[in-house]
């Protein structure tokens, strides 16, 4: 029942005076009437533009939160108001909905923050008008399509290198020519054998000059062999290349069922066909109507081309279009041609000898071709087919718009589709270095332990990182809890360089522990590990003595690294091979890791914490496997 | 070809827009009505400020243009009655409200009439239910008139009722109401007898008073 309609059953009510002296029984007792309150104006606040309604309005929809006592929890003494923090201009729709009862979808508005609206208020969008109703689910559905893309991608993106098997990375080199150098090649390589094996069809057809015979040879015959090795060789590599897919392929059924691999198919079977036919006088008609399949090579190069995909898809998709004018054009076709014969029939020596006969004519009249080949002779035939030509015209143009406009549709998608994949690149890389310079702020901080500093250097880092100024109070409390939970978990933060070199280091140290036990004796070998080691990436020695001579030339602030404690109990001891070993290293890399100097020692695992004033966070007890922020 | 079909096509259309464009023009005129002032209404009828108000309110909502023509008022009135079909008691309910006989229901002859259903006396009430049972306003009920309100009530019920509605329910009604009203069993029922009878039946007269609180 209408929302307004509500507002009649009073006089509903009073009307059923009407039945009381035909009732044969008495009537029930009236209902308790609850609110004998009078209806007040509700003042609802949304970021400063009032709204005002009676409450009854807003209670005609009680599951709703303006409908419940759910909006007391917006109520705003001071004010005497309820306050609602949201966009003023879709909760003028909002409530538009109590008033009317009905939900319209303005189209203007973003989908995504409508939905979150409704959401918010508690209305299902189910209820949403019909005049408004296509609108809505049609921007719903477009916003699905983008989200699934994007995750899509996200997940084909996602997997890194060291998962897939030998199949699937070669199924994904494919798929994605520019995940690799190798797909790229292989890629440009048949798309070079594809156009060669199209040219030599070609070719193969054009009269080559006089040969020994008298008459004219094609090239294909004067060359027949030349030929011949080319197009073993071009079908050798659609083999091969057909032969690898299948068997990189997820799904071998899917694979052989798709377009693409039946036109693979189609290329190479005529040549494989002809090498079992003999030269046979009988079946050679049958081989060379053969030959002609070769042609479906160049439909290959759709895999090299989205817009012939795209072109093959708005076709599948404008289907029923192209089956109307198809339908259309032959309706049209048998009228014209039927009246043309018998408008014809009277004239002697006319063309136009049958029905079919005429529907050449009809064809290339309609489609305003006008070859000339059959002209109508007599005063009625010229008249028909006038008009003929004029329908034609307007059969032929009507359906074309549809599917033009199908087709950019698709193509914008594709467009927008790749406009997206280059953003995300960006995206991301801008959401890494956001994320990294949070790292950065926080282990800075911890580094200097002082809060004045740390708002600068994340000011700082923040900066960097592309990302506006953070809040240095919330930047404080935030490194304040960040460092909470360290302590809790008696873990530390590190980036991702840092906690990747120190899961390689852990996987190398078994092996080096041997060979350490001669570390002071044999610097070599240390160098050696240590070079080995640092080929990779540099980084810093957190050793908290250490930093505070090498704080000048840290570059990288985000390269601090924690890992097994150093191992001796004394500092002294452990500066003292620092030192000895800190110039074998220093023309390479500045730094080199505690850990390897430490190794000889058995572990201790005694926390040296409390000792060092500036970063008593780096000595732990555990190897740190943490990541990054 | 299809240049002729369209040609051929277009013809009808023409002449029937000069119609409905002239019937629309009369529409436009006549739609706007507005009500007689409030304090007018006060005066006419036993309602308060506040409650001609809220009455305005849901009024205007529904009908815009001022005035309710017999088809919105039947749409109105089936809304509360979804099961059955209520459109021939709303058509007698129109006919009651609409005093003037001119085809609408303005906002004065709603509130007049709710007036006297909601906080007339009961023999003003007892005189419009009168009014509406006389179909013909000839100051005789028949037994015909009392047959069609009876079955327009019980077209209201609809079909899903317990016990199953019979062809003869109406009819047995109306006898029983007529063996009670119509006291000189002259076969109609007089303004007079009615509001005698209907003083002498308690049941009646209590439910009189039981849509006293609605506004």
């Amino acid at each position: 029942m209408a929302a307004g309609v509500a507002a009649w059953l009073p006089f509903a009510r009073a009307a059923a005076i009407g039945w009381m002296p035909v009732a044969s029984a008495p009537m029930p007792p009236p209902p308790r009437d609850k609110r004998h309150t009078r209806d007040e104006l509700i003042i609802l606040n949304v970021s400063g533009s009032r709204f005002q309604t009676w409450r009854n309005t807003l209670e005609r929809y009680p599951d709703t939160l303006l409908g419940s006592t759910e909006r007391d929890f917006f109520y705003h003494e001071e004010t005497n108001e309820y306050f609602f923090d949201r966009d003023p201009d879709i909760f003028r729709h909002i409530l538009n909905f109590y008033r009317t009862g009905k939900l319209h979808y303005p189209r203007h508005e973003c989908i995504s923050a409508y939905d979150e609206e409704l959401a918010f208020f508690g209305i299902i969008p189910e209820i949403i008008g019909d005049c408004c109703y296509e609108e809505y689910k049609d921007r719903r559905r477009e916003n699905a399509e983008r989200i699934q893309d994007d995750e899509d991608n996200e997940n084909g993106n996602d997997v890194t290198q060291l998962d897939l098997t030998i199949r699937q990375s070669m199924w994904r080199a494919f798929e994605n020519p520019h995940t690799s150098t190798m797909a790229l090649v292989f890629y440009y390589v048949t798309g070079f054998f594809i156009a060669v094996s199209v040219m030599a069809n070609v070719v193969e057809t054009v009269p080559c000059g006089t040969g020994s015979r008298a008459k004219e040879m094609s090239c294909g015959e004067r060359y027949a062999l030349a030929f011949f090795c080319l197009d073993t060789a071009c079908v050798m590599i659609f083999t091969v290349e057909y032969l690898l897919r299948l068997i990189a392929a997820p799904s071998r059924y899917k694979f052989v069922k798709s377009v693409m691999s039946i036109i693979d198919v189609v290329a190479i079977m005529p040549y494989y066909i002809g090498l079992v036919m003999t030269d046979n006088e009988d079946v050679s008609g049958a081989f060379v109507t053969l030959r002609v399949f070769r042609v479906f090579r160049i439909f290959k190069f759709s895999r090299h081309s989205a817009g012939l995909r795209i072109l093959g898809y708005t076709l599948k998709s404008c289907a029923s279009e192209l089956g109307f004018l198809l339908f259309s054009l032959t309706m049209a076709i048998i009228i014209f041609a039927t009246v043309m014969f018998y408008a014809e029939k009277g004239s002697n020596s006319s063309k136009f000898t049958s029905i079919p006969a005429a529907f050449w004519y009809t064809i290339v009249t309609m489609t305003t071709l006008g070859y000339g080949d059959m002209v109508p002779k007599t005063i009625v035939g010229k008249v028909f087919g006038s008009i003929c030509s004029l329908s034609g015209v307007l059969v032929i143009a009507l359906p074309v718009p549809v599917i033009v406009s199908n087709f950019s549709r698709i193509y914008h998608q594709s467009q927008r589709a790749e406009k997206r994949r280059a953003q995300k690149k960006t995206r991301l890389a801008r959401i890494r270095a956001a994320k990294s310079g949070g790292a950065n702020a926080y282990l800075q901080y911890k580094r200097n332990g002082l809060l004045a500093d740390a708002e600068e250097e994340a000011s700082k880092e923040a900066g960097k990182a592309l990302v506006c100024k953070v809040n240095p109070t919330f930047e404080t409390q935030h490194h304040h809890l960040l460092h909470c939970l360290e302590k809790t978990t008696n873990h530390e933060f590190v980036d991702e360089q840092t906690y990747e070199t120190s899961c390689m280091e852990v996987s190398m140290v078994k092996p080096s522990t041997s060979r350490s036990s001669s570390v002071s004796s044999s610097p070599h070998g240390l160098t050696s590990c240590c070079s080995r080691r640092n080929k990779r990436k540099s980084f810093n020695v957190p050793n908290s003595n250490m930093t505070a001579g090498r704080r000048g030339s840290v570059q990288e602030l985000s390269t601090i690294q924690i890992r097994e404690r150093p191992l001796s109990n004394s500092r002294s001891s452990l500066n003292a091979k620092f030192e000895e070993t800190v110039p074998l290293n220093s023309e390479q890399q500045p730094y080199i890791t505690a850990a390897i100097i430490s190794m000889p020692t058995p572990p201790v695992t005694t926390p040296e914490g409390g000792d060092s004033a500036s970063s008593p966070d780096f000595l732990q007890s555990n190897i740190v496997r943490v990541s990054a922020l | 070809m299809g240049a002729l079909m369209v040609i051929f096509s277009l013809q009808p259309k023409q002449k029937r827009k000069r119609r409905d464009s002239v019937e629309d023009e009369l529409e436009l005129s006549a739609v706007r009505h507005r009500p007689e002032g409030l304090e007018q209404l006060e005066a006419q009828t036993r309602f308060s400020r506040k409650e001609l108000q809220i009455l305005y309110r849901g009024f205007k909502n529904e009908c815009p243009s001022g005035v309710v023509n017999e088809d919105t008022f039947k749409d109105i009135y089936s809304q509360f009655f979804p099961q059955g079909d209520a459109s021939t008691y709303a058509h007698f309910l129109f006919n009651a409200f609409d005093t003037d006989h001119d085809g609408s229901v303005s906002f004065e002859d709603f509130v007049t009439g709710l007036s006297i259903l909601l906080r007339g006396t009961v023999q003003e009430k007892l005189n419009w239910a009168f009014n509406l049972y006389d179909i013909n306003k000839d100051g005789y009920i028949t037994k015909e008139e009392m047959l069609d309100i009876m079955k327009a009530i019980y077209n209201m019920m609809g079909k899903c009722t317990y016990p199953i509605l019979k062809e003869e329910t109406p009819r047995q009604h109306v006898e029983i109401f007529f063996q009670k009203m119509d006291k000189n069993k002259d076969g109609v029922v007089t303004i007079d007898e009615f509001i005698d009878c209907c003083q002498n039946d308690e049941n009646i007269m209590r439910s009189m008073q039981l849509f006293e609180n609605v506004i």
